[in-house]
């Protein structure tokens, strides 16, 4: 089982899908491709565990949904950045970032 | 904004789950369609695009699960849904729900109805203001064994004045009568005299006109009264008028000052009537005042004083008295409780035994319906482990068993409530008209609080067991025994064997409580009164003191009754006496035996009054010398009896007719001396329970009392002579009417009425646990029974006799019941001993009850261990081969 990765992802994974709908709104699967896509493939996002995190987004009220239609002429969720959830973004970026570089520090001391 | 959107994503979620539901299936849907596009043209062929695109998102259900979770609502949902699955699980298994139903709803019922009386009688506070700072202060004479007794009103009166932690300190009479007349028939009512600040002090106002003013404990010329509102409604109608109206009272013409509200009933329920002490100040400064004892007190505490305070201010006033009043207050003391305890001090032990009681059937109850849930379990080991396999969570599953096992326990409790409700009504009706008054049962929140507690907390006992066994247990485990297997679910039948154990120990307690409360009922039967209580009717008569002003009047009337009852048909015997035996009243004093030391004196004698037949009535042995006659009359030599009590004590190996008494302490040339002409037996005075007092006997004619007993004893029901009696009093004086009335037999069952009470009830807990303890063996053993039904048709094929087979069963009941019975008894040895003050006669580690209740249960158990097993050994090997 890939449970350890999942567990890292699952933290970081809230702020990919923040920072990935900054740009515009988005589909689910669009986020996905978008994710693979920044990160050329490293991260691969288990597809499936999306979609509770972008429940959890909803219920926090850092992003917002509504059904649009797609240039294939299909019905799909658009998911948006809310007001907070463009001020989180930032307050996770930056928690995210002190967080990476006391690690690196770490890795680089030993 | 957000916060608002959040909600709106909560709410939609919980509102509209099948919408939410079905979005996101269609956005799953949309997603692996998007994927399996981008593998395609990629080159993939339709069929494998659409593999890899699944295998790419994952489990969907699971994905849907965690999804769900995300919605913040997820409890209620889950909670809802196991609440329907649970009630489909209980449908479809109708015959194990409607046992458990019915087993909780007796536990649940009797504790209901046992805490529904604890709850009025103990735990609601008075029904005064301020309750809490009202405190109960009684006098305490160790020289005399006195502990709660009656004040002295010199002593009430100097505590009032001495102790300044009390806001005020009110003295009442605990009861008496006063009878009615000028208003129709002469009516006898309870009344009480009390202090002028009688209801100020308990905070009571009047509904109409006022209450005692503080000047009225003295004599003010006027005599006053306070009324209830039933007498209120039933004699005056709820004439408001009636505020300021003279009535007679013991015709006394008394004015009605005003109405009190229906809810006071204080001192006791029946009283009806309230009047002022009235007392004299010169009159008050004789020592008499400071020896006889007579009156209830109670005060009301300063706010922000405690009782500890209060009790030390009081204790400094006591320690003052003795010094400066040694002759009556040498070795009194004085003690302060809450009003509360004192009044529930009687009934406090009983119902907190029979709340033990319904707790442990509780237990019981619980086990049993565990041990159900158990084997259920069991059963649905495999549906259990297929939800696991799907991908249900294991807390999702422990949760679910624990919802079934609530609904159990909410659905059981909603039946014991009606169950206990009508219970309620039953304790009630059954109360020992000695037992204090059980106020109106009503729901409040302590009763909610419990009968919610014991709900949950039964749901939780008998469900958790069940619901960890289902979750922990591994899909592959379940599958791989096959659902019949041999060896699974070793530690759920551990449990199921510790819950009989337990449950066997329980009921053995139970029923060892039962059975000493039994024992001590029948040693109460087996109590020989000192008299024979067989049709004698007892009439209690207060003369009212304004005309019955002197000893002759008072005398020549309990005369002429007395002849006129004798001269009654169906009457073998009548006589006055001052109270019949086992009223408990009366006076006691010192006495001085003639001719002993100075300073040799005894405490606490018993006086009563006598006529000259009461004994050869009541059927009295005469032990030594003689009855009262005619002759021992006003002007003749002082003349007394003595009972057996005293005469043992006093006189042993000495004649005591012809010796003389004088009930002083300290005699002088002042003392009078009474001859003692005979003794007889020893009645009991205040309960079977209570050892008879020493007591002696004055004439009637030397010592007339305005309040006599008329005894009848009468050839069939005493009771049918009432009409006949009353009608000999009107013919003597029509404004005379009946205090008290009474039959021996009534007394007698009266004493025993507490005991009874406990012991009927314990008796019908202990039963309850009993079966459900005997059901509970019978179900476990069955249970092992059918699950070595194979084992025993293969060795009776192999030639075992069906008896060594069965034994094999029976000896695991019997392994289990003794170990309950063992725990179960070492248990009841150390518990019992809470029970000793309401034990009679009977020790609480008796050896008899100890033997034959564990006997009993063993037996009981054992037949329910033995039936399973003679079934399973029946069987025919053939069948049972077959059957797997």
């Amino acid at each position: 089982m890939a449970a350890p990765q999942n567990d890292v992802l699952r933290g970081t994974l809230e702020l990919l899908i923040l920072k990935t709908l900054a740009l515009e709104p988005m589909h689910g699967w669009g986020i996905s491709q978008r994710i693979q896509q920044f990160s050329s493939g490293v991260l691969d996002v288990n597809q499936g565990s999306l979609y509770p995190a972008l429940q959890r987004l909803e219920v926090k009220g850092w992003i917002d949904s509504e059904w649009r239609t797609t240039e294939n002429n299909r019905q799909a969720k658009y998911y948006r950045l809310t007001a907070s959830g463009r001020r989180a973004l930032g307050a996770e970026t930056a928690t995210w970032r002190r967080y990476v570089t006391a690690v690196e520090s770490i890795l680089g001391t030993a | 904004m957000s916060a608002l959107s959040g909600l709106r994503a909560r709410l939609r979620a919980l509102f509209r789950r099948s919408v939410t539901e079905r979005e996101l299936n269609t956005e799953i849907g949309f997603h692996i369609e998007q994927e399996a596009a981008r593998y395609r043209s990629a080159g993939m062929a339709p069929d494998d695009a659409l593999r890899r695109a699944r295998l790419a998102f994952g489990g969907a259900e699971s994905v849907r699960e965690e999804h769900r979770d995300a919605r913040g609502t997820r409890w209620i949902e889950d909670a809802l849904a196991d609440t329907r699955f649970g009630l489909r699980a209980l449908l479809r298994n109708p015959v194990l729900a409607t046992t458990a139903i019915i087993t909780l709803a007796l536990g649940i019922g009797a504790n209901t109805a046992i805490f529904s009386v604890v709850n009025a009688v103990i735990l609601r506070p008075l029904p005064f203001p301020g309750s809490d700072r009202l405190v109960k202060i009684s006098e305490d004479n160790p020289e005399k064994h006195w502990v709660h007794q009656t004040a002295a009103p010199a002593n009430y009166l100097s505590w009032a004045d001495g102790v300044k932690a009390f806001d005020g300190v009110a003295a009442y009479t605990p009861g008496g009568h006063t009878t009615l007349s000028g208003e129709g028939d002469a009516v006898m009512f309870h009344n009480a005299e009390v202090s002028g600040n009688f209801f100020a002090v308990l905070g009571i106002p009047a509904i109409a006109g006022r209450t005692f003013r503080d000047e009225e404990t003295w004599e003010t010329g006027t005599p006053v009264a306070v009324i209830s509102d039933r007498l209120w409604r039933s004699r005056f109608g709820s004439d408001p008028a009636i505020i300021g109206r003279t009535v007679r009272f013991d015709e006394v013409a008394t004015q009605i000052v005003g109405v009190v509200p229906a809810s006071f009933a204080f001192p006791s329920p029946d009283i009806d009537v309230w009047m002022p002490m009235a007392w004299n100040h010169t009159e008050l400064q004789k020592t008499a005042y400071r020896r006889a004892h007579w009156l209830g007190v109670v005060a009301r505490l300063r706010p922000g004083v405690t009782p500890a305070a209060a009790d030390a201010e009081l204790q400094t006033v006591v320690r003052q008295l003795q010094v400066e009043f040694p002759e009556t207050n040498r070795v009194m003391g004085a003690d302060l409780m809450p009003l509360q305890i004192f009044l529930t001090d009687s009934i406090r032990l009983p119902l907190l035994i029979l709340l033990g009681a319904v707790v442990l059937l509780l237990l019981i109850a619980c086990a049993n319906v565990g041990n159900l849930l158990l084997v259920q379990a069991l059963g649905r080991e495999r549906e259990s482990a297929l939800r696991l396999t799907l991908g249900a969570g294991r807390g999702r599953l422990i949760r679910q068993a624990l919802t079934e096992s609530l609904l159990l326990s909410l659905i059981g409790g909603a039946a014991g409530c009606a169950l206990g409700w009508a219970g309620t009504r039953g304790l009630v009706a059954l109360r020992p008209a000695g037992m204090q008054a059980i106020p109106e049962v009503g729901l409040d929140w302590r009763m909610l609080a419990y009968v919610f507690g014991i709900v949950t907390a039964s749901g939780l006992l008998f469900g958790t067991a069940p619901a960890i066994w289902r979750g922990r247990r591994t899909p592959a485990d379940v599958l791989k025994e096959g659902g019949r297997g041999g060896s699974e679910g070793g530690r759920i039948r551990a449990w199921g064997r510790g819950l009989v154990v337990s449950e066997v120990a329980l009921a053995l307690l139970l029923t060892v409580g039962a059975g000493l409360l039994l024992k001590s009922f029948w040693r109460l039967g087996q109590v020989d009164p000192g008299f024979d209580p067989q049709n004698v009717l007892t009439v209690g008569i207060a003369l009212p003191t304004a005309r019955y002003d002197s000893a002759y009047k008072n005398a020549l009337f309990f005369d002429q009754l007395e002849a006129r009852a004798r001269a009654l048909p169906g009457v073998s015997g009548g006589a006055a006496v001052l109270l019949p035996p086992l009223s408990g009243g009366g006076w006691t004093s010192d006495y001085h035996i003639g001719g002993r030391p100075g300073d040799q004196y005894g405490t606490e004698v018993a006086h009563r009054v006598a006529s000259p037949s009461y004994f050869r009535v009541m059927r009295v042995p005469l032990l030594a010398g003689r009855f009262f006659t005619e002759a021992d009359r006003d002007g003749a030599p002082k003349v007394v009896l003595i009972n057996q009590a005293l005469a043992r004590l006093e006189f042993a190996g000495q004649d005591p007719v012809g010796q003389q008494i004088a009930f002083e302490r300290k005699v002088d040339s002042t003392t009078t001396w009474y001859t003692i002409v005979g003794v007889v037996g020893s009645e009991h005075q205040v309960t079977l329970a209570e050892p008879p007092q020493l007591e002696i006997f004055q004439p009637f004619d030397q010592r007339p009392s305005s309040y006599m007993t008329l005894i009848v004893r009468t050839a069939s029901d005493p009771l049918a002579l009432v009409p006949s009696v009353q009608r000999a009093i009107a013919e003597l004086d029509p404004h005379v009417a009946i205090a008290t009335l009474l039959t021996m037999d009534d007394a007698v069952r009266r004493s025993r009425a507490t005991q009874r009470f406990i012991a009927l009830l314990l008796l019908t807990f202990a039963v309850a646990g009993l079966i459900l303890s005997t059901v509970g063996v019978y179900g476990v053993i069955a249970q092992l029974a059918r699950r070595r039904t194979r084992e025993m048709g293969i060795r009776i094929a192999l030639g075992a006799a069906a008896g060594q087979v069965q034994w094999l069963v029976v000896h695991q009941g019997l392994k289990l019941v003794t170990w309950g019975v063992l725990l179960g008894t070492v248990a009841a040895l150390a518990i019992t001993r809470a029970l000793r003050s309401v034990l009679f006669g009977v020790s609480p580690t008796d050896p008899v009850t100890f033997v034959v209740v564990p006997a009993i249960l063993a037996a009981a158990a054992l037949l329910a261990s033995w039936l399973p097993a003679a079934r399973a050994a029946r069987t025919d090997p053939a069948t049972t081969l077959r059957f797997e």
